[in-house]
């Protein structure tokens, strides 16, 4: 609806003030910019002497969104941020070491009568037909041989059957996102907080006292500050709640290197190590590299020479050591602070949902958004929203541990044999039994998630539907055959990944 | 033998031959051809409304594509007619009525809401009632109906239609399919049920002296449950919530056709008119604990002109397990509502569904069953709270019955949708819900919520801008439905034999 105009501002608009200036601070600075220019002005408060953590390289496909929503060429921010495309994880070693499966961003074949493609596959297996079930995924199928095309907007087509998002250098995509905020009136102000002071009646923080002597006042404050989580945990004392019994690794340390000549995967690799696992993410102009790992398995200092010795290309930097843990503050928005990224809470990045996680922490927040004082509903619906999503995340991370057979390390016997939450304990004794996802919607890994972890680190289920009983093994395999030839007829006719990026690079220099 | 047969369920056995039986015979029998579907007719319970109501929802149409019902057919045969939505009459404090349908309301201004430009413009007295904003709720109140378009830019693609069916027609439809498919029936009544070590269900025994084995059993004979009562009597009771415990059943020759049904609350309960051509159904809904059953006869009488009427008890709640062991209950034996928003019938078909989806070994391990349990229990509690919403939260405060419910409280999940709702317009999302959206802001506009704030995105619009929009919006909605036919010339139309083919 274009025909309808912005109205003149009313006065009451809140003051956002949003501490800390990383990928977190400025995605929630350009979000509030663009969606909600009217109910807010934006001022982000920021340390230059602070680092940035600037890990999350890989992203899940929900980005995508965020970007359409800012109105951001997607062309052009990939060129900015030396981006390439990702289809998914290759997880290697993981199940046993040797393993080596794509959890794909798409779905697995074709549904049949209202039954899933993977109860066919496994009555067929079963009855001993020999194939892979991640061939029947255009994505892992794409993925395999590096070539990449955005999906098709026909919903008949094999081709639309899978999802992509972004390898980016996050260090770049932070600027950029300023860049686009200021432009829109976000104010920026560098400086040191020496000082946070609390109403002492409602208990709300009032304003922000910086080492130059200026008094930030705000109505809501956005806390990006990292996991020093200054206003949220710092000064309201909001709990932390540690999860690092099921998810052990604390520390992360990473490596750039020069790109290897050739093609450009699209997608990230995982290797699981001795204490851990290790990233690689292929970007256009260099690799992302960085071994996670518990430090109580192993020393910072092997697992440095452990990546060193991994590494393929020439490394651009020294290796750098990054520290964390695993858990959540108990709620994120707490007065009239939210918390966004890792000020609220953390999760390794093995399926790369730090983004994701501020994303989603922004998208309720501006649904949620405050048009007087905070209600106490709002904060109670926004804390429940953000634990759904942890929780759902948390269980996953750990199935990628918790399913396999290594027993080569004091790492892997520990996760292979720890306690993990009864949720997720139901869920895989459920897909080991019949083959079933248990069933949401809202939240992030929905079935073709779980299903590819379930079935790439070697849990393959005693039973299926049995409405897939009804068709004829001769027929169901014939059909099986034809739908794997389709797909890789499909994917044969898709461009090599980095000469689609290249056109695409060439394009975008052309009209700017 | 292969594994997978080693592990399927071999035979089943449904108890209940209404149309709920018959329809899980069916759609059981059409997705396992190997499996061995017997039916056992017992005296039909009067209080099992999903055999006995009009109602359905827009889902019955893949109900239907699952069992192989055509619904030409069934509109030829006079089994069923098309229904876009409920008027519902003085069910709000301002008395003012509105309307139910199965569609859009308005569409989205920009990144605002549209329901949130709406609240807006109706705190400025700039608003016409929400309804005139749906091409499916203007047409349900001219009594018309077509199809909806496959066109994206038609102004009737905006909606869906569910089928109004007459119980009696479309039960004998059904059985004349299944009549058509492997299925083995048989009369008679359950004396009694043999369990097994485990605690299930090895046999029947009936009062004849037969003995009915099968791998499972699904109890679809109303809320006496006779199998899966026999494993459990649990019963969560939803009294509080859900009041009407006791219905009047009759039906009035002066039915026209029409897509739309009628809701009316009264002093003591609400009564409905469901028209089916020659003749239309009606009923009342009260509470027996307010309301004696001479005084509700009354109104009846004197408000749709009904003298008689069967008298029926129901007891609203839900089994908490519906699938217990190798039993399963489906329809008014797992869930029991009144006939609000014609729900009844829609549950039964999402259990069938849903068991076919998750229909485990022949073992039943509790694993599978906790999955079937767990997103069942998530359906009914949200069928529950959006029917519990037109009860204790609809500014109605004449009459005895409203009055009797003005102190209850609001179970915990409905409460948190109002809540979100009357603070900002906003409604939070929940697995397995059975009314979307749209349907949930109707009926919350409908009964005269209103968000106390104006969100903060429809701020962003120029006020003036919007009402003059919404008004051509609601102009053209109402140019458009004056050109669709009169319902009985479409169904006319509809059901001349085709002339050619395009």
């Amino acid at each position: 609806m274009s025909e309808l105009n912005t109205a003149e501002a009313p006065g009451n608009k809140q003051r956002v003030v949003i501490l800390g200036g990383g990928t977190a601070g400025w995605m929630t600075a350009a979000a509030l910019v663009r969606l909600l220019p009217h109910a807010c002005t934006v001022r982000l408060v920021e340390s230059a002497e602070i680092g940035i953590v600037g890990v999350g390289e890989a992203t899940l496909p929900h980005l995508r969104a965020f970007v359409e929503s800012l109105g951001i060429d997607e062309a052009d921010f990939m060129r900015a941020t030396h981006a390439t495309f990702k289809l998914g994880i290759d997880f290697r070693d993981f199940g046993k070491i040797g393993d080596s499966y794509i959890h794909p961003f798409g779905d697995f074949g074709r549904e049949l009568n209202g039954v899933d493609f993977h109860h066919y596959w496994l009555r067929m297996r079963a009855a001993g037909r020999q194939d892979d079930l991640f061939d029947y995924s255009v994505a892992n199928v794409m993925a395999a041989s590096k070539r990449f095309a955005p999906p098709s907007t026909d919903p008949g087509s094999l081709l639309s059957a899978y999802g992509y998002a972004y390898q980016f250098d996050a260090t770049l995509f932070g600027p950029y996102l300023r860049a686009y905020a200021e432009k829109r009136g976000a104010r920026r102000t560098e400086g040191k907080v020496v000082n946070v002071e609390v109403n002492p009646e409602t208990g709300d923080l009032a304003a922000l006292r910086m080492e130059s002597g200026e008094r930030v006042e705000g109505d809501l404050f956005v806390d990006c500050s990292g996991f020093i989580s200054l206003l949220l945990g710092r000064t309201l004392g909001e709990e932390w709640e540690d999860w690092s019994h099921w998810l052990p690794c604390d520390r992360a340390v990473a490596l750039p290197c020069t790109s290897p000549p050739g093609p450009i995967e699209p997608y990230t690799r995982a290797t699981a190590m001795e204490a851990g696992w290790r990233w690689r993410i292929p970007l256009q102009h260099r690799v992302g590299n960085g071994y996670v790992y518990s430090s109580s398995h192993i020393s910072d200092d092997a697992a440095a020479d452990a990546l060193v010795a991994s590494v393929e290309g020439r490394p651009m930097a020294d290796p750098r050591v990054l520290k964390f843990r695993a858990g959540r503050r108990r709620r994120s928005w707490v007065k009239n602070v939210v918390a966004v990224g890792l000020a609220s809470g953390f999760l390794e990045p093995l399926e790369s949902t730090s983004i994701y996680l501020v994303q989603a922490a922004i998208t309720q927040l501006v649904e949620l958004f405050p048009s007087g004082r905070v209600e106490e509903a709002d904060r109670r619906e926004y804390n429940r929203l953000v634990d759904l999503e942890y929780d759902r995340i948390r269980d996953f991370l750990i199935l990628h541990y918790h399913a396999t057979t290594r027993d080569d390390s004091s790492f892997w016997n520990h996760v292979r044999t720890m306690e993990v939450p009864d949720s997720l304990a139901e869920k895989m004794e459920l897909f080991r039994h019949a083959g079933r996802v248990a069933k949401y919607t809202q939240g992030l890994f929905l079935q073709p998630s779980w299903i590819a972890v379930y079935v790439g680190q070697g849990i393959v289920p005693h039973g299926w539907d049995q409405r897939a009983e009804a068709a004829r093994p001769d027929r169901l395999g014939a059909a099986m055959d034809s739908l794997r030839r389709e797909i890789q007829q499909a994917v044969a006719s898709l461009p090599d990944h980095r000469e689609f990026i290249a056109r695409r690079n060439a394009a975008v220099s052309e009209t700017s | 033998m292969s594994l997978g047969e080693e592990r399927a369920i071999r035979s089943i056995v449904v108890v209940g031959a209404g149309i709920v039986g018959v329809s899980a015979a069916m759609s059981f029998i059409r997705a396992l051809p190997r499996v061995r579907v017997s039916i056992i007719e017992v005296p039909p319970d009067p209080a099992a409304l999903a055999d006995r109501l009009t109602g359905s929802l827009p889902a019955i149409g893949a109900f239907h594509a699952m069992v192989g019902v055509d619904e030409l057919d069934l509109v030829r045969g006079g089994a069923a007619t098309h229904h876009l939505g409920t008027r519902f009459e003085r069910w709000s404090a301002d008395g003012e009525p509105w309307y139910h349908a199965f569609g859009e309301y308005g569409t989205a201004g920009g990144r605002a809401a549209f329901h949130q430009l709406w609240a807006r413009a109706q705190r400025a007295k700039q608003a016409l009632p929400y309804y005139r904003y749906s091409m499916a709720a203007v047409l349900a109140e001219a009594g018309k109906f077509v199809h909806p378009s496959d066109e994206l830019n038609s102004p009737f693609s905006s909606f869906n239609y569910a089928l109004r069916i007459d119980p009696d027609r479309y039960h004998a439809e059904l059985v004349a399919r299944a009549q058509t498919l492997p299925l083995s029936h048989m009369q008679a009544e359950i004396g009694g049920v043999q369990r097994t070590e485990n605690g299930g269900v090895s046999a029947l025994l009936l009062k004849d002296g037969h003995r009915v084995e099968a791998d499972l059993f699904i109890d679809c004979a109303g809320p006496s449950a006779p199998v899966a009562s026999a494993l459990s009597e649990r019963f969560e009771d939803w009294g509080e919530s859900l009041p009407c415990d006791r219905l009047l059943l009759g039906s009035s020759k002066a039915g026209q056709f029409s897509s739309s049904d009628l809701a009316a609350a009264t002093s003591v309960g609400w009564r409905w008119a469901s028209p089916l051509g020659g003749r239309q159904m009606v009923g009342l809904a009260y509470a027996s604990s307010v309301t004696g059953e001479a005084r509700a006869r009354r109104v009846l009488a004197s408000e749709a002109g009904v003298e008689e009427a069967e008298a029926v008890a129901i007891r609203t709640g839900r089994r908490p397990e519906p699938w217990t062991h190798n039993v399963l209950a489906v329809g008014d034996a797992a869930i029991a509502v009144d006939a609000l928003q014609g729900v009844n019938l829609h549950l039964a078909q999402s259990a069938i569904r849903r068991a076919l989806e998750l229909l485990p070994g022949r073992d039943c391990h509790p694993l599978e069953l906790r999955e079937y349990n767990r997103r069942t229990k998530q359906e009914t509690r949200r069928v529950r709270d959006f029917l519990a919403l037109h009860y204790l939260r609809s500014g109605r405060s004449k009459g005895e019955l409203w009055q009797a419910l003005a102190a209850r409280s609001l179970p915990n999940s409905l409460a948190h949708s109002v809540e979100q709702f009357e603070a900002r317009g906003r409604l939070p999302f929940y697995e397995e819900e059975s009314f979307d959206k749209q349907s949930w802001l109707a009926v919350l506009i409908g009964i005269g919520l209103l968000p106390r704030q104006v969100d903060p995105i429809a701020a962003a619009l120029r006020e003036d801008e919007a009402a003059a929009w919404m008004q051509r919006m609601a102009d053209g909605i109402t140019q458009e439905a004056a050109r669709v036919p009169p319902y009985r010339d479409y169904l006319g139309r509809m059901l001349q034999p085709p002339t050619r083919r395009g």
